[in-house]
């Protein structure tokens, strides 16, 4: 077998293993098109790894709202303990495509401060 | 996803997320991604040298890089990655064992990391155990280079399940 054959297979190999991402989890789960911007009260906060989330009551529902890693969180000015459970925070976002109550949040505004979470 | 915030499962893997390790990994601002990078560095020493290595033994670069030379420098550097590889994984199991239990990526990356050790006792027990009488040859035997495109293919696959995690 020449060097090449061998190759040629494994480059095959690769690509028969490389599947394509059924995405739910990157960006690319939710509606970009749909911006929407909600305003509620926080029911409870996990500022967790890795994506501090949030449920949100707002507009007479409650939104499940993901938002950045905690060291992004912190290094952007909202670190753990500034977002509390009964506070009034502005989420924009974009809805789920798989969950309706679910909601990805570019920025946040919370404790009169505005961050972007990308 | 589950609006609850609060884990919910068997009870070994609920215990394991609420452990006071899960969470201050969970709750930590910056040893979380210190866990992350080094798992990654261990499972780029893991399959970048055990890919090297495969395509030996499937025949690339025979015979002018003796394969028992070349295991020598690779297959420590790979057992070193699956050293780090290990322990950083179950630091990050720990953090959301729960969820990933029934994540059909995260049980594939499992099943897939199974075989490919399989793959490697087999290769051992079998033409590896020879490896010195097929060093220089020009072409690996059947074993080797079917464990070659085997071991290939598991770890791309081991790879290519773990970044899916955070997918499905």
């Amino acid at each position: 077998m020449t060097p090449a054959r061998p190759l040629a297979l494994a480059a095959l190999l690769i690509a028969a293993t490389a599947l394509p991402a059924a995405a739910h989890h990157g960006w690319g789960g939710y509606e970009s098109g749909k911006e929407m911007t909600l305003t509620g009260t926080v029911q409870q906060i996990a500022f967790s790894n890795p994506h501090a989330m949030l449920n949100l009551q707002a507009d007479g529902k409650l939104w499940h709202i993901v938002l950045a890693p905690p060291s992004r969180m912190s290094t952007r000015g909202l670190p753990a303990d500034s977002i509390k459970p009964g506070q009034t925070v502005t989420v924009v976002g974009y809805p789920a495509k798989s969950d309706p109550a679910e909601l990805r949040a570019e920025r946040i505004t919370a404790a009169d401060k505005t961050i972007e979470l990308r | 996803m589950d609006h609850d915030l609060a884990p919910a499962g068997p009870g070994w893997l609920v215990a394991l997320e609420t452990s006071g390790l899960g969470e201050s990994l969970r709750q930590s601002v910056w040893l979380y991604p210190m866990v992350e990078i080094a798992h990654i560095l261990g499972f780029a020493l893991l399959v970048g040298a055990i890919l090297a290595f495969d395509l030996r033994l499937m025949g690339v670069r025979a015979p002018l890089l003796p394969a028992d030379a070349l295991a020598r420098l690779l297959l420590p550097v790979a057992v070193a990655g699956f050293a780090l590889a290990v322990p950083t994984g179950l630091l990050l199991f720990t953090t959301e064992a729960t969820a990933l239990a029934g994540n059909p990526a995260f049980l594939a990356k499992l099943a897939l990391i199974g075989l490919a050790l399989l793959n490697i006792l087999a290769f051992h027990g079998l033409a590896g155990r020879r490896m010195t009488d097929w060093s220089l040859s020009d072409r690996p035997p059947p074993g080797a280079r079917f464990a070659g495109a085997a071991s290939l293919a598991l770890w791309v696959g081991a790879l290519a399940c773990g970044r899916l995690i955070a997918y499905l």
